[in-house]
Parts: C-alpha cells; structure tokens; sequence
C-alpha cells in the first residue's frame, strides 16, 4: 500500500492531474440532481467509448474496397470466432447510442437545461447528434450491402437536387461518377478518422463544461434564470443543498452505464447482428431498399410528400431544423425551466416525438412500396374467394396476378398497400366503375387500357365483382336498375 | 526518485528586467512568423483543395460510348435488362462497376435505353411486361413502357441515355450515375419517339 | 442501498453466466443466412423459387390457386418434362402464364427452371395403376366440333349449364388456350372437386378423340371481339 503511494505520487508529480481531477470529482452537485433523470448524458458518453473500443475491433478484420468489404464482413459473420457478435454490439451499440442521445437531448430540452450559461453545452450538444446521426449512416454505408448501395444512391439523388451546383454534390459524395471503391473509401475515412475524432473531441468539450459550469439543478416552477443572479444562486444552492459529485450522483451514472452496457450485449447475443444483406452487385435488381432504423422516418416522408414539395423538404427542412436547435438556447435563454410552466415546450416535444414515431412505424412496413414479387410469389387469393367462382371469374384472379395488380392492392391481407385493399371492393364499386378505373387509373393508379385486352378486363372485373360480404350484394348504378325493369316486361 | 529535487526551485523564474523594444521586436517576429505561415498555409491549401474537389468533373467528363452487345440480343417490341461495365471504373470496384439499365426496341433500329434507376430518388425499378410497367420498390414510383410517369412522387418520366448503333451493336452515352442535376433529364424529350409528352 | 447491491450483482452474475453459455457453445443470435447472401440467380431450392415465382397463382402447394393444380398427379402425369420447361421459359401463348426465363425477359436461368420441373416431379408425381390410357398431352387429331357438342351436351351441361360454371363465355374462352382447355378436361381440378377425364362420365372415360372433340367445339365457340361490355344486355335489348 505504502509503495503504492509513492508509485501515484511519483505519476502526480509529473502528470500534475491529480488535483484537477480530484477536484472535479468533488464539487458539489444539487441534491435533486443526483437523479435518474441525469444519467443519459454519461451512458451515451460510455456508448461512444463502446463504439470506439469494438469498431477498432472490427477494423481489425474489415477491408474498405467495394470489391472484398462484403467478403470481409461475411467472414467476421461466419468464420471469425465470434466475429459476429463484435459486429452485433457495434450494431446494437450505434441504435442504443443514438437512441440514448435523443432521450438525453429531449430530457435537456424538457428540463430546460440549455438555459443561461449552458448554451454552447446544448450547441455543441446539436453537433454532438448530428454527428452521432451522421455516424449511423456512413456506418451503414460501410456494412458494404443492397441496402448500403442504393442507400448510397438515394443519397446521391438527394444531394443532386440542390440548385446549381447539385451534379458537383453528386460527384463529392460519390468521389466519382458511380457508387463504386472510391465512394466507399471516402464514407470509410469519415466513418473512421473524421467524424470521430470530431466527436470525441467535441464530446470530451461538452464534458467539461458540463464539470465547470455544473450540472443544471433541478426545475422548480417560479425558479427564474437571470444572467445576472443565476451564477450566484446556482453558487449558494450547491452550497446549501448539494453534495460531492463523487460519489453522491455517479453512482447511479455507474449503474445506468453498466446496464445500457449489458442491454446491448443480450440485444447482440441474442439478435445477432444486422446484415450484410445482399451482394452489393448493382445488377442485382431484385431487391427492396430500406434505410436503418434511425432513418426511416426519412424514408416515410419522402413517400409521402407531394413531389412539388420534395426539393424543398430536403434542402430546406434540415436547415430550418438545425438552425433552430442553435437558436434555441439564444431564443430562451432566460426565464423559466420547469415544465409545469412551459406548455409550449411541452407541445413540441411531444409532437415532434408523435410525428417520429408513426412515421417510423410507418417506415417499417412501407405501405407505400409496392410488393414487387406479390404477384408471382406468397399466397395465392384465398380458396374461400375462388372454390365458388366461375371459369371467368377464377381467370380474373389470374389476371389479377399476373399483371401484377397484387403489387399495391392486398386481398385477404397479402399483397401491397399502395393502394386500397379489394377485399370489399364490390360493395363499394359499381361494375362501371370497376372498369372506369381499370382502364383509366387515376387517384395514382396507373392506366391499364393498353395493357388489358377486353376480355381480361372482363374477366378481371367479375371477379371483382365478387370480393363483397356473404350478406351484403354488390354495389350497383341504380339507374341500370331502373332501366332493366323497364326494359325486362318489353322483352317479354 | 533523486531527481525529485532537482525539479524543485524551478517553480520560480527570475523574471527579467523590463524592455520595451524587446518586447515589440518579439511581437514583431511574431507576426512574421504568423504570416510567414500563413503564404506557407495557402500555398499548401490549394493542391489540398484542388486535390479533394478533384472527383466533381463537368457533366461530359464520366461519359463515353459503351457497347451493350449485339441489336439482335434485344427483340423488337420487348423490354430487356442489360448490364454494362462503368467505362470509368477502378480495380478494386468489384462488382459495383456494373451497371444495369433497360432496353426497349420500339423498330427494327429504334430503341430507347431507361437507367436503372427512378427519377425519384435513384432506386431500382423492374419492369414488368404483364402490365407494361416499371415499378419502383422504394416509394412507389410507376413508369409507363415509354418511360413516361405513371403514378407515385416521381416529378418526370425514366432517365435515358442517348443511344446510336455501330456495326449492328448497340451503343449507349453512359459513364455516370443519372441524377435529376445531370445531363439525363433533357435526352428524353429528343430521344423518345411516340413518348408521352410528359416524358420529360 | 443493501438490496439494490444485491440486485445488481445478481444481474451482473446472470448476464456473465449467459455471456460465458454464449463464447462456449450457445451461438444465440449467430447468423444463419447463406440463403440470403446467394446471388439471386444461384438458388436452386425448389421451395424457394416456388415460393416466389408460382405460389400465387398455382397455390401454396400447388393447390388451391385460381390457376391449374400443379399438384394434380394427373396433370403431372399428363405433361412432359420438355411442355413444362417450355411454358416456364417462356409462357403459355394464349393464357396468362407469364415468360419467366432469362432468354424470354424473366429472371429464372435455365438451372432453376430444371429445378422447378425437378421439384415438383419430385413432390407430386407419383405413379398410378394405368387401366384406360389417357389421352396425349398435346393434341395430336383433329377435333371434330359437332360430335364435340354432343358429348358436351351429354356430359357436360348438367354441371356447366349454370350461370356459375358457364365455361362458354366468350371472354373465359379468350382467356384460354385449346392447349389448356384440353389439359383441364383431361387433369381435372380435383383441388376444387372437378373430376377428370376419367370421371366426368360415368363409367366410360374420355377417348384421346372425344378430347379433341370437346376442345374442337369449345373453340368453335369463340369469339373475334370478346369482351365487350355487357354482352348478356345487349343480348337482352
């Protein structure tokens, strides 16, 4: 113990840390602060020690060449001794860590914590996400698969609609004309060397100010911010209630960390790792894209917003956005924290929170895509819609595969969701209309005249017209009826 | 551990006797030396920049005739895949050098040559000769056989490539990923005989 | 403060244990994915291809589609290996049948095709006791349509008489190929309880002739422009 001693005092002498960081470690902290609520900032800290620890792991095995960075990856899936699970908590760990940053960041936001004098914390907070997200997706980029390679172009196809000068993007990101070796060498170098290295440095900055400007106390309704009062009362409240930073508050820090740590490695084990998909051969067409997670709010918006509004969106929106996460803390700066007195705060929050999650839930079923094999593959319309029919109308079932109109409408639950189900598209459907729309499409639907002989349109029609409940006829043009009594008793 | 006196006593310099002209001429190099960094800065700057802005080349630079095999390879009336190697490629690309694209022979030596990729945001599309159309499996995105929009966020019809044909092969203008800020969107409304007019 | 310790290391000794399982033997969440990795156009399992090109039409196991049983032992029997390969490759002129092999626009290489006919030879082919000799696959005589009537009169009408299985309607027959429709009155559709050449009437099974026959009437049937809209009204009017 005693040699020990010397042995620290011998390093302190020389390294000189030994005071700063005792006395970091020992400054007081607000008793309420010692909460659950503020252990978010360290585990995100912890997660991106993680991801540095296992992505150097990994780049011990991966090749950046478009040509072998596939290979490689399917060799530390299945010949590496467990290869597979670094990949997997590398995986995992990047969802856990952007996750754990968006929470970390509503719950500042909530608890009003980028207020006077935390602004530039929650500025460079900002950077700290947009860097975490743009970690995310070169790390998806280089999991060198389908899903990375047309990612990569519909990034491509993003960046060529900026104005101007959007064909020079184009070949900046690409770092040539085509998705090929140099676009995965470049993502590779910002993946590895760039962003993180901004990100550990931005982070360990954030971290210190956090130290020096002390952890922000906990909201009380009528506690005003003033840039002149604050630092003073902030001074006496740690004072008069407050404790040692260590151990008072990070225990529970410890605790958080050790389990978001352990959450990732059962999510590793038992979920395995994402990907790689699909060869990254782009004469592979036989594949539907999809972003990661994190992105596929992204993907929702962009089937959704009308095309006239698309440029627009893209360029503008994540403008508009960052500036004003920026501005925030200038905007607000003073005046009240707790939430009980910011409704407006609170309003945001959760409609931001609502927009993300249905559009992510929307994003992971894709309603908008059509099934390209639905109409070739999976279950065929059901017996219980066909034992019955006739000839005619069995054929229009064909038809109704094969020309691929199973691709955006579902029956009986299988099939695309670009367009209505037909399940019961009889008793809402004249025959008229059913061939109206058929032929001539609209309200998105493409037109089929050219495409359908008259008697395919026949035959497709009547077996439509059979999709209505046992106990419910067909919807019908009442005029037709009319028309058929009149003609029916002449006839006879 | 003897050294640990010898580093003490060092804490406190024997500060110098004050001199004005001293302490301007140091400024004065100072700001020599800064300058001097600063020539030395730029001049190191711009093969940096123009060694990183390299890869962005004006629209014609990627592109040159590329051989898509033998006219008879495509029957007239039908649609086909056709796969082309980047002429504009490096060694270890592997197989991202390669390109896929549609092939529509309209007449015995007309044909219309569709990127692979929708005008909305660069994926994919397959076609489907049942139906006649192209589908899109990212957004929804339909195209009609000539190209022309059918349905979905695309704002314009397929990209095309400028076709010719030498020696019974058929050749495209190819060499670059079309996008919606290069030279592909304005081939259509030349290039597409009996296409829809809001092809382009 | 004791039992959240408490909690804590019995959490970390849980989650040690499952790790120390897992870098032994577990393999929990290792991938198994060689089938997804394969290049499209290199798998050969039947279940696969069939489950991505077929299954709609034809059915889940090769019955209960809207389009032919392909598990019928009759159809399987009817047909050659060459007819099926064809109509893979490249469609079934006059039917819906799309082309899916590479050389007529599809995406099945001539491999996987093989494998398909393989497949469901191998499921669904089994050999029965012939007693009667079935007709020929392809039609090899010329039909004669007025005895085809006939016999569709004397055996057939009683089930297709009704609006419900009118089979001659000028757009069903459009729809249909001689060769299809000759395959169904041989095959059947016993997955929808359609009998075949053998039972459609009673105790005297079809002859290669009278199958000719039948198909030489139905497609005396059809018509230059099926398909206009409402045939049966204007009839009417």
């Amino acid at each position: 113990m005693r040699r020990l001693k010397v042995l620290y005092e011998w390093f302190d002498r020389r390294l000189q840390l030994g005071e700063p960081i005792k006395e970091m470690a020992l400054h007081p902290v607000p008793n309420k602060t010692a909460s659950w609520w503020y252990v978010f900032g360290s585990a995100a800290f912890v997660l991106l020690m993680l991801q540095i620890v296992t992505g150097i792991l990994l780049a011990l095995v991966y090749v950046p060449s478009a040509g072998q960075a596939w290979n490689s990856l399917n060799v530390l899936n299945h010949q590496l001794t467990l290869g597979w699970f670094l990949r997997a908590m590398h995986g995992w760990g990047s969802n856990f860590m952007v996750a754990v940053v968006l929470i970390h960041m509503a719950q500042v936001f909530l608890f009003g914590a980028y207020k006077f004098p935390r602004e530039l914390t929650w500025v460079l907070g900002v950077f700290l996400l947009l860097m975490t997200l743009g970690m995310a997706f070169t790390g998806q980029v280089l999991r060198f698969d389908q899903d990375a390679y047309w990612g990569l172009g519909i990034g491509a196809s993003i960046a060529s609609r900026v104005p101007f000068v959007g064909n020079w993007a184009v070949h900046m990101m690409l770092g040539g004309p085509i998705i090929a070796g140099a676009t995965l060498s470049r993502f590779f170098a910002f993946h590895v060397f760039v962003i993180p290295g901004m990100l550990l440095a931005f982070a360990c900055l954030h971290v210190w100010m956090v130290l020096k400007l002390g952890i922000n106390e906990w909201p009380m309704p009528g506690r005003i911010v003033r840039r002149a009062t604050y630092a003073a009362e902030y001074h006496k409240l740690t004072k008069k209630d407050g404790r040692a930073f260590v151990p008072g508050a990070v225990w529970k820090d410890a605790f958080f960390s050790a389990a978001i740590l352990a959450a990732v490695a059962v999510c590793a084990a038992v979920l395995g790792p994402y990907g790689p998909g699909g060869r990254p051969d782009p004469t592979i067409i036989q594949t539907a894209p999809k972003p990661d997670f994190f992105f596929l709010w992204l993907y929702a918006v962009l089937s959704y917003l009308p095309p006239s509004l698309e440029t627009p969106f893209l360029l503008i929106a994540p403008a508009l956005g960052i500036a004003g996460l920026v501005a925030l803390p200038f905007c607000a700066g003073e005046g009240e924290k707790s939430w009980h007195r910011r409704p407006v705060a609170i309003l945001m929050l959760t409609s931001i929170a609502l927009a993300w999650s249905v559009l992510t839930h929307l994003g992971t079923f894709t309603p908008w895509s059509p099934k390209m094999t639905a109409w070739s593959g999976g279950s065929p319309v059901p017996v219980r819609y066909t034992h019955d029919a006739s000839p005619l109308q069995r054929q229009g079932a064909i038809v109704f595969q094969s020309k691929q109109c199973r691709n955006c409408h579902s029956i009986a639950g299988v099939g695309g969701q670009r367009g209505p189900a037909l399940d019961l598209v009889a008793s809402r459907m004249t025959e008229d209309q059913l061939i109206r729309q058929v032929l001539q499409g609209g309200g998105n639907m493409p037109a089929y005249g050219k495409n359908l002989s008259p008697s395919e349109v026949t035959a497709l029609v009547s077996f439509l017209e059979t999709l209505h409940p046992a106990n419910e006829p067909p919807a019908a043009d009442a005029s037709r009826n009319a028309a058929a009594v009149l003609v029916t008793p002449a006839h006879q | 551990m003897s050294e640990e006196v010898l580093l003490e006593g060092h804490d406190e310099e024997e500060t110098a006797p004050v001199d004005e002209l001293a302490v301007s001429r140091r400024w004065l190099l100072l700001k020599i030396g800064a300058f001097f960094n600063a020539v030395v800065g730029v001049a190191v700057a711009v093969p940096v920049v123009k060694y990183l802005l390299s890869p962005a080349k004006p629209d014609g630079a990627y592109k040159s005739w590329v051989s898509l095999g033998s006219i008879d390879s495509f029957p007239v009336g039908e649609t086909r895949l056709a796969k082309f190697t980047n002429p504009v490629g490096r060694a270890w690309d592997g197989e991202t050098d390669r390109v896929a694209c549609w092939v529509r022979r309209i007449a015995q030596e007309q044909f219309q040559v569709f990127a692979i990729n929708c005008a909305h945001l660069g994926c994919p599309v397959r076609w489907f000769p049942q139906s006649g159309l192209f589908m899109c499996p990212c957004h929804g995105g339909a195209y009609y056989a000539d190209g022309s929009r059918a349905s979905g966020p695309p704002e314009r019809g397929l990209f095309t490539y400028d076709t010719k044909i030498v020696d019974g092969d058929l050749q495209i203008d190819a060499g670059q990923m079309p996008t919606l800020s290069n030279t592909a969107q304005l081939v259509q409304i030349q290039n597409t005989p009996g296409g829809s007019p809001c092809a382009g | 403060m004791r039992g959240c310790a408490f909690t804590g290391g019995l959490v970390l000794l849980s989650l040690a244990l499952f790790v120390t399982c897992m870098g032994c033997h577990g393999r929990i969440g290792e991938p198994n994915d060689q089938d997804e990795l394969m290049r499209p156009e290199e798998v050969i399992s039947f279940d696969r291809l069939y489950q991505q090109n077929c299954s709609a039409c034809h059915g889940e196991n090769g019955s209960g589609g809207p389009a032919l049983d392909l598990s019928n032992p009759t159809y399987q029997a009817l047909v050659d290996d060459a007819s099926l390969k064809r109509w893979i490759t490249s469609g079934m002129p006059g039917t819906q049948m799309p082309a899916f092999g590479e050389s007529a626009g599809g995406f099945l290489t001539e491999q996987q095709i093989d494998a398909l006919v393989a497949g469901m030879r191998a499921r669904w082919m089994f050999k029965k006791s012939a007693g009667v000799a079935m007709p020929s696959y392809l039609a090899t005589i010329v039909g004669n349509a007025g005895h085809g009537e006939a016999i569709f009169q004397a055996s057939c009408v009683s089930c297709h008489r009704q609006d419900k299985q009118k089979i001659t309607n000028t757009s069903y027959l459009a729809l249909v190929s001689d060769q299809s429709l000759r395959t169904i009155v041989i095959a059947g559709r016993p997955d929808l309880g359609q009998p075949d050449w053998e039972h459609v009437r009673p105790g005297q099974p079809l002859a290669d002739q009278d199958v000719s026959d039948i198909v030489a009437y139905l497609h005396s049937l059809r018509s230059d422009t099926p398909g206009q809209p409402y045939p049966d009204e204007s009839a009417k009017r």
